[in-house]
């Protein structure tokens, strides 16, 4: 009830705090915040697998503030200052590199990311793809001109494989949508370096569309893909809707997600690396086939058999709508 | 053995004989090469003759056989993996409502099942299993027992229980079932009137989790006849080392390890149970999302 405002004000708090940061020890302040904030958002409903994510997602992420906090240390031992943009030593650069893959689950350390987001329901689920991985991105933002490229973009083309590939296979919604993030933020993460502009674009765009389909979702209860087969009755627009931002998010050309794929893959090959280029849009193939499953599922087959939902809703959310129609 | 050594060394250099007598006797149950630690073994567990770590076979022959038929059953489950959810194609997914689980037909089904009974804290029921006429149905039969052991600590017994092995994939990492499709649980089967309880285990990923047991009741009719029986999903309770607990919710499908039957209900004497095959079922009437209530009721007025 109340509790609810004081966490989602201290997690846009946390937020805040770490964008508008230029000292580690306020970005480091802001990420804790966040994480301690989300916590009970995740274990809200007391299931044992509610709180094992809830559990998960804590180790990771306090192992993540450490090593983002023991970076920083190490760089101002070695320079003598605290400023997020003068990140210069490569040890720290490394270091903070493998610590914000760990906040946002890019490959080595994406291990946790499906299982805690499984166990928490669909809108914390929103709030820890979207809101959680801001500030990451944000210090990546700021530290971009010193990070290593060969690991960056390591990271991320076996992020997008990984992502692809482990979602093939899934029947649950909510880890489909995680693998789908993984995915999203090697895109992300391939062309920080480059031109960081880029990497905000598609986060921004990634946000909206994620938030259209995690809004949708909860409208209609689905969480896995039996259900979801069954979800045209209910309302039928809002599953037209799903298709469409689904297979933005695949980026197909006339929908708004093929822009940021578009404009990485092009400034990509103006710095020379075509064959990273090439790579990663290939592997982005294999997630196209699980959204393509997913909208199959949504809109285009009939199921046999009909459908016993407790209620037919009658009334909808209109703000996922407005979400979806800015989409495309 | 090396401390005994240094300890026997250290006791030659005082020349104290009380002192030496003391040491000798420590060094007693050192040297009778047992366990250096004391501990207590149940009435019903066996004697251990070797030792756990003498157990391990170096022979370099069976670690490469090992090998192969871990790296074949990673093959197998690669092409499983590419077919769809479960190793069967999407559509089968999508429109099962009904799959069999367990079907006792030859040894082998049997062998995917555990029985085991209270003889493992000292009492003194008896539980076999063996397939039945024609090779038709597992009989779970023995007697029950509720003479509690004799050990101070011990106030109840009398249970016997057949659990399903927990299924392993390749290189022996943990495979779970899922279920999620399904709302209920389907059993053939022809008991002797005795209620059983029918366990589900959900192998949680952290350890303080891992007592947690979903059950439910099977009320068996006894008549020559055989029942087939739905528990849904929505009526089994949470319960942790026995105990139910306050806070309940509904099982989660979509991680299940074990299911297994025990029969615990007091009554000394035999007991016999006929299962034909185990199955579930996705029971489109059967609206109950969960059957106990979900809210605090402990909250202070």
């Amino acid at each position: 009830p109340q509790a609810n405002l004081i966490f989602i004000a201290s997690l846009l708090l946390g937020t805040t705090i770490t964008i508008s940061s230029n000292h580690w020890i306020t970005a480091w302040m802001g990420l804790e915040i966040n994480t301690l904030a989300i916590l009970p958002l995740i274990s809200k409903s007391h299931h044992p697998r509610a709180i094992e994510a809830a559990t998960k997602y804590f180790l990771t992420q306090a192992a993540a503030s450490t090593l983002v906090l023991f970076s920083s240390m190490t760089n101002a031992w070695c320079t003598g200052q605290w400023d997020i943009t003068q990140l210069t030593h490569p040890t720290s650069c490394l270091i903070l590199t493998s610590a914000v893959a760990m906040k946002l689950g890019l490959v080595p350390f994406h291990f946790w990311f499906p299982e805690v987001l499984q166990g928490s329901p669909l809108t914390t689920g929103l709030l820890l793809s979207t809101i959680m991985k801001l500030p990451p991105i944000t210090l990546l933002y700021m530290t971009s001109p010193s990070l290593n490229p060969t690991l960056l973009t390591t990271l991320a083309i076996f992020s997008t494989a990984l992502g692809g590939w482990m979602g093939l296979n899934q029947t649950q919604v909510r880890k489909i949508l995680a693998f789908s993030s993984i995915s999203h933020l090697g895109w992300m993460a391939i062309i920080i370096i480059y031109n960081p502009k880029l990497t905000l674009l598609n986060f921004y765009l990634y946000t909206m569309m994620t938030a259209a389909v995690f809004l949708t979702l909860n409208t209609i209860k689905v969480l896995k893909l039996s259900t979801l087969m069954t979800a045209w009755t209910k309302i039928p627009s809002l599953n037209a809707m799903l298709l469409l931002t689904l297979l933005s998010l695949a980026g197909l050309p006339p929908l708004t997600g093929f822009l940021p794929k578009w404009l990485i893959i092009q400034e990509l090959t103006k710095q020379d690396m075509a064959p990273a280029a090439m790579l990663i849009s290939l592997l982005s193939l294999l997630s196209l086939f699980f959204y393509l499953r997913l909208a199959y599922c949504t809109a285009i087959t009939l199921p046999p058999h009909t459908t016993n939902h407790m209620k037919q809703w009658r009334t909808n959310k209109p703000t996922n709508i407005t979400i979806a129609m800015l989409i495309t | 053995m090396a401390l005994a050594v240094m300890l026997l060394d250290g006791a030659s250099f005082h020349s104290a004989c009380c002192r030496h007598k003391v040491l000798l006797s420590s060094l007693g149950p050192l040297l009778s090469n047992s366990k250096l630690y004391s501990s207590y073994r149940r009435p019903g567990a066996e004697p251990e003759k070797k030792l756990s770590w003498q157990n391990a076979d170096f022979s370099l022959k069976k670690s490469i056989d090992h090998l192969k038929t871990h790296l074949s059953l990673l093959k197998k489950e690669t092409q499983d993996y590419l077919k769809g959810p479960g190793g069967n194609p999407l559509s089968q997914h999508l429109l099962e409502q009904t799959r069999v689980l367990w079907q006792f037909r030859s040894q082998e089904d049997l062998n995917k099942w555990v029985i085991s009974s209270d003889v493992e804290i000292g009492g003194k029921s008896k539980v076999y299993i063996k397939l039945g006429r024609n090779n038709q149905a597992a009989v779970l039969y023995g007697t029950l027992n509720t003479e509690v052991p004799r050990d101070g600590e011990t106030k109840y017994s009398g249970y016997c229980s057949m659990k399903s092995r927990p299924e392993v994939g390749s290189f022996n990492r943990k495979k779970y079932y899922d279920w999620s499709n399904f709302n209920s649980l389907y059993l053939r089967v022809r008991g002797d009137g005795r209620p059983w309880m029918v366990n589900i285990y959900t192998d949680p990923y952290f350890s303080h989790q891992k007592d947690d047991l979903y059950s439910y009741f099977m009320f068996t009719r006894g008549g020559p006849y055989w029942e087939e029986i739905t528990i849904p999903f929505s009526k089994f309770f949470l319960s942790s080392r026995g105990r139910v607990q306050d806070n309940q919710h509904p099982v989660w499908l979509d991680k299940v390890r074990t299911l297994g039957f025990t029969i615990g209900d007091k009554v000394d004497g035999p007991f016999q149970l006929e299962i034909d095959f185990i199955g579930l079922l996705n029971d489109r009437a059967h609206k109950e999302k969960f059957a106990y209530e979900v809210y605090d009721k402990n909250t202070p007025v």
